[in-house]
């Protein structure tokens, strides 16, 4: 065993040094960031834009806000006509879109390389002067109302989130959804979408990714060409409200009509994902349900045949984490008995140390997830402008698995202890709304 | 002089950068198409029927191995699900190895291994690939079943199957399918319980035994290897599978429909309506029209630029999205055209769907719409083309269909090929508007009155695709119902009229909160129709009113008014303590279904109030009452949680919807016959 230890520690440089992901990265004079990364293995260019605003920027009364603006950066600009920005990104060979989250909103355009500069256009053409119109604002209303319907009330367990975050936070924008409140978007008027975008919308907001295969000179040159010019915004201050801690567990129930078997969800309100915190929590739920090995996919649905689905998910966030635990009863078992299991796993963590072997498994697989984590120039570009806007530090790409590679027995067992207790949280019983 | 000169070369090269900065008006051109190189893919079979594709990509050091079983599709018949029992029990130990201990070898190396019905996916670091390799060959190779793991993956399908129930894409693609290929189909067919509950761990083996062999596989390995070290294990690890016999089988092709027509399936939970126009085609990979009818499905439905995406979404916002996809297959091949719409748009949504599917058939593209899909398909395609994972498939089509060796590199020419006459004609042959199925999952109730609009015949069929009759729309009231009848069947419900005659006061107090501020209400009665009403916030009384059985009054933070005529009128006729027993004078409505529920709805006054026909109990009523400002507004009370007090059951949740205000009250006590008096209503 000592052996095989050794063959690996001298495998792990090499494993590092084969993919380490190189870049390049500085500000416009507007305070626009740059990350370029180039990689001439296949024709391909990605130029993405990540605006450091995400529903929790948005006003109470406004939620909905981000998302719904994500839909209007499409409807055009100065130079592109309203309805032909897909058009130009089909008809040139290319793939694009966006997405939103509570801290971040993406933009981004795929392309075989030689339309590198159209690409680069249409993302400063988005910035410097969209058309926002009372037409667009009506018609991606309707586009997002049935976005909302499709995605979360024709789905089954699609409002569990909602309402978790719902009880975790009081205070903090992270107890709202993304989706947002349809009323409020019904009562947002052309102003109000002016003044965000004018807010928000400003290069020194904004981190630049020109990913694939690329000649780093030409694309500084086509970069400053387009983007220089657009003027710096008012500096964003962000204040976000401060949770008090959980002390008392939260009872609540919430009800789905597009289910018929309930689940329970046990969640408790985790630190930052900047925090190493945040990482230890990520390995403690692939320990607990990550693989057919792991704690409670083998004791709930394997072994006690209890459960029909279990598990943990760790979401993490830039002010907050939402850490959540899950099961699904099989037969007639009762959602109580599940907590119960759960629970008992939860203080095993916090009392015993988990075993080496669990632990080395834990290092084996994420070391299997940082190389997967890079496989794709989209999936690369994206990393990059996430490190940078939400996390502070672009090299995290290649370093963050250093964070993991130092977690050990002992901080697992002092993270569960800090942050996973009955106290510290919320039981959510999710049933079927009876019809 | 000199200075001039200076002073002139400086306003040159000023202007000159002036001239080069960009215009942005214009849209930038793009630089020399890049050079297109296929991906090398390297093959070789085994002699059991195994072929064998190696993809070498050093970029990670990463391996992954793919195994796809080409058989047949297998018709399940009356224990429909087998082949997923089946695969899902793989994996599950084998001769040499207990379950535990492969799971346990598998997380450990951070590996993933997977395996279906009809193949396995592995996936590792380099270094422990050929661990992970041989690990997958004796799952694949040695797969033992016990009785223990059957009956546990029987109940967590049963499990599944009831979870899926009110999933509505779950049931719109079943019953899409069910009825598209018949349900004497392998792609038709599904698992119930009842075909579940069937199979037994012998149907299991025999499965295992008669189909998951060597004889049409494909091994795909592609990744971070030596391609002469990997055949050598692959050779190793795969010779020793034994080939067998694969049953063969008679499928019924499946047939379009005379005429298009719409087929609806009833989900009361819906909040959107499913729509897919659909018909069976003939069409594989192989085809001369192959590339002319990917062009014309991007014009159609292929993206969002596509008509249907432009027109259902960017300009009338009916849907999220509206696509059409066509589905190349050997054994069944289909398009289909789809949108997810909300309930009140449905029948237009149908139309322009339609009128779009037509269109494409007798009115010839543009030629920039043409070039504009092309451009697409090329784009993508030399986008991909270098990905390793490209590679393997493009080597795994030729192999599976019999392709020329150089398919993919005249892939941009036979798109180049495609004219506009083409894409029409591939247009009529491919796309039915006129023997289509257009199949919609919705709730009848809202949508169904405007789709018998349209010009199509509409024909039912319940979440299991079998026909069944148009769901209720609007309910018969049943015979001798009368508002006495309803009544009195509440009154049992809660307890027996001579319990609920013999209440001669009545207290109750119940709090709430609004907007964090706590509300105390207090009602109490007396017979025959005595009542005072207090709402109180932290001790203080806030609002009240009094009716002492002649007159009576309203009191806002001390400011007192008389009750006015009208309602002192209303207040005057009551001769019930409980205020149902004053409904018998008012008149049956109708009958709605609440959440699902039928109720019968009685009117009394500005009233109307909602029984469950079936439990007979009260669950709502909503009163017309007016604003300050003069307006009608729609108060709704919605009653639940009841609980017997004296053996009478009383509602203990009230919920008071007015306007922006919510109000849940939680009664927490009710006393009958005593703590009221007569001075309690002055």
């Amino acid at each position: 065993m000592k052996k095989y230890r050794l063959l690996l520690l001298l495998w792990l440089p090499l494993a590092i040094n084969a993919q380490k992901v190189e870049f390049e990265e500085y500000d416009l004079n507007n305070g626009m960031h740059v990350i370029l990364h180039q990689d001439n293995a296949a024709p391909v260019v990605v130029t993405s834009v990540m605006y450091h605003v995400g529903a929790k920027d948005e006003q109470p009364n406004r939620t909905g806000m981000a998302h719904f603006f994500e839909h209007l950066l499409f409807e055009g600009t100065k130079n592109i006509k309203k309805g032909e920005w897909f058009k130009i990104v089909s008809s040139n060979g290319g793939k694009n879109n966006a997405n939103t989250t509570d801290d971040r909103t993406y933009y981004y355009e795929i392309f075989p390389s030689n339309k590198l500069e159209l690409g680069l256009w249409m993302e400063s053409e988005r910035l410097l002067h969209p058309i926002i119109g009372q037409k667009g604002v009506d018609t991606q209303n309707e586009v997002v109302k049935e976005e909302k319907r499709l995605r979360i009330d024709n789905q089954p367990y699609s409002r569990f989130l909602e309402n978790v975050k719902k009880h975790l936070f009081k205070k903090h924008p992270y107890k709202g959804t993304t989706i947002g409140k349809m009323e409020h978007l019904d009562n947002a008027t052309l102003n109000d979408f002016l003044a965000f975008n004018k807010k928000f919308y400003i290069p020194n907001n904004a981190t630049l990714v020109v990913a694939g295969d690329i000649n780093i000179a030409n694309t500084k040159k086509m970069i400053s060409d387009y983007f220089e010019e657009i003027p710096k915004g008012k500096e964003i201050k962000r204040n976000f409200s401060k949770e008090a801690p959980i002390t008392q567990q939260i009872n609540a129930k919430a009800y789905d009509p597009n289910i018929q078997i309930p689940a329970i969800i046990a969640a408790y309100r985790t630190p930052s994902m900047k925090t190493r915190d945040s990482r230890v929590l990520d390995m403690i739920s692939t320990y607990l349900s990550s693989g057919k090995s792991s704690v409670l996919y083998k004791k709930l649905v394997d072994t006690k045949k209890i459960a029909l689905q279990a598990g943990a998910i760790n979401l993490s966030q830039e002010d907050y984490g939402t850490y959540v635990l899950y099961g699904l009863p099989l037969g007639d078992t009762k959602l109580d008995t599940l907590v119960k299991e759960i629970d008992q796993e939860i203080q095993k963590i916090q009392t015993e140390l988990i075993s080496e072997k669990a632990h080395q498994k834990l290092q084996n697989k994420f070391e299997n997830r940082f190389v997967n984590a890079n496989t794709s120039v989209e999936g690369i570009a994206n990393s990059l402008a996430r490190y940078h806007v939400l996390f502070g530090d672009t090299n995290l790409i290649n370093t963050e698995i250093n964070i993991y590679r130092s977690i050990t027995r002992e901080d697992i067992r002092n993270v569960a202890k800090k942050y996973l207790n009955p106290n510290q949280r919320l039981i959510l019983e999710y049933l079927p709304e009876k019809k | 002089m000199r200075t001039q000169i200076i002073l002139l070369l400086a306003i040159i090269t000023m202007s000159f950068t002036v001239n080069a900065q960009i215009d942005r008006s214009v849209m930038p051109k793009p630089g020399p198409a890049p050079k297109v190189k296929l991906g090398k893919a390297k093959r070789f079979g085994l002699k059991n029927g195994i072929t064998v594709i190696m993809v070498e990509n050093h970029k990670l050091p990463r391996v992954s191995a793919r195994l796809s079983i080409d058989n047949p599709p297998v018709f399940e018949e009356d224990i429909a699900g087998i082949s997923d029992v089946m695969g899902s029990l793989l994996g599950r130990g084998t001769s040499n190895i207990s379950k535990d201990n492969f799971n346990e070898k598998v997380d450990y190396l951070g590996a993933r291994i997977n395996f279906s019905s009809h193949g396995a996916f592995a996936s590792s670091l380099t270094k422990y690939f050929p661990e992970v390799l041989q690990l997958m060959a004796d799952g694949i190779k040695n797969a033992t079943f016990t009785k223990e793991e059957f009956d546990k993956e029987i109940k967590i399908i049963l499990d599944g199957i009831k979870a899926g129930e009110k999933n509505i894409d779950n049931i719109a693609n079943r019953v899409e399918n069910a009825l598209t290929y018949g349900k004497k189909h392998p792609f038709g067919e599904f698992a119930s319980k009842e075909s579940i509950l069937k199979i037994t761990l012998e149907d299991v083996k025999s499965f295992y035994k008669n189909y998951y062999k060597p004889n049409n596989a494909y091994l795909i390995i592609e990744g971070d290897i030596d391609t002469k070290k990997t055949k050598k294990l692959v050779t190793t690890l795969f010779s020793t599978w034994k080939k067998g016999t694969i049953p063969t089988q008679n499928i019924v092709t499946p047939t379009n429909v005379q005429n298009t027509q719409i087929n609806f399936i009833d989900m009361p939970n819906a909040v959107q309506s499913k729509i897919a126009v659909i018909n069976n085609i003939n069409l594989t990979l192989k085809d001369k029209d192959y590339y002319a009818v990917l062009l014309a499905n991007q014009i159609l439905g292929g993206g969002g630029t596509a008509r249907l995406f432009q027109n259902l979404r960017e300009d009338k916002a009916y849907t999220y999205g509206a696509y059409s996809k066509v589905t190349q297959n050997r054994h069944a091949a289909t398009f289909k055209a789809t949108a997810s719409v909300r309930n009140m748009v449905t029948d237009s949504a149908v139309v322009e769907l339609m009128k779009e599917i037509t269109k494409i058939r007798y009115k010839k593209v543009s030629a920039e719409e043409l070039t504009n899909a092309k451009e697409k398909y090329i784009g993508n395609f030399v986008m991909n083309v270098q990905k390793p994972k490209t590679a393997a498939n493009y080597a795994l089509n030729i192999a599976k269909y019999g392709l020329p060796d150089n398919f993919y590199a005249n892939y941009i020419n036979n798109i180049n090929a495609v004219t506009i006459n083409d894409v029409q004609d591939a247009a009529i042959k491919y796309f039915k508007g006129n023997k289509a199925r257009i199949v919609i999952t919705g709730k009848g109730i809202e949508v169904l009155k405007n789709l018998e609009k349209t010009d199509y015949n509409i024909t039912y069929f319940n979440t299991k695709g079998n026909s069944t009759t148009k769901p209720e729309m609007s309910f018969p009231i049943p015979k001798e119902t009368t508002a006495k009848s309803v009544i009195n069947k509440y009154l049992k419900a809660i307890g027996g009229k001579d319990k609920v005659l013999q209440i001669k006061t009545l207290k109750s107090t119940a709090t709430a909160t609004v907007q964090e501020t706590p509300l105390v209400m207090t009602v109490k009665k007396a017979a025959p129709n005595k009542s005072l009403q207090e709402i109180s916030v932290m001790g203080q009384i806030f609002q009240k009113s009094v009716f002492n059985g002649k007159t009576g009054y309203s009191e806002l933070r001390g400011q007192r008014k008389p009750m006015p005529a009208t309602d002192l009128k209303l207040e005057q006729s009551k001769q019930y303590i409980i205020d149902d027993l004053n409904y018998t004078s008012g008149e049956v409505l109708r009958i709605e279904a609440v959440n699902g529920q039928k109720t019968i709805v009685i009117g009394y006054n500005k009233s109307e109030i909602y029984y469950n026909m079936e439990s007979g109990l009260k669950i709502k009523s909503v009163t017309t009452t007016k604003t300050p400002d003069g307006k009608d507004v729609k108060v709704p009370t919605i009653f639940s949680n009841y609980k017997k007090v004296n053996g009478i059951l009383f509602p203990h949740t009230i919920d008071i919807k007015s306007g922006p205000i919510d109000l849940k009250f939680k009664v927490q006590e009710i006393k009958i016959n005593e703590g009221v008096f007569t001075t309690d209503f002055e």
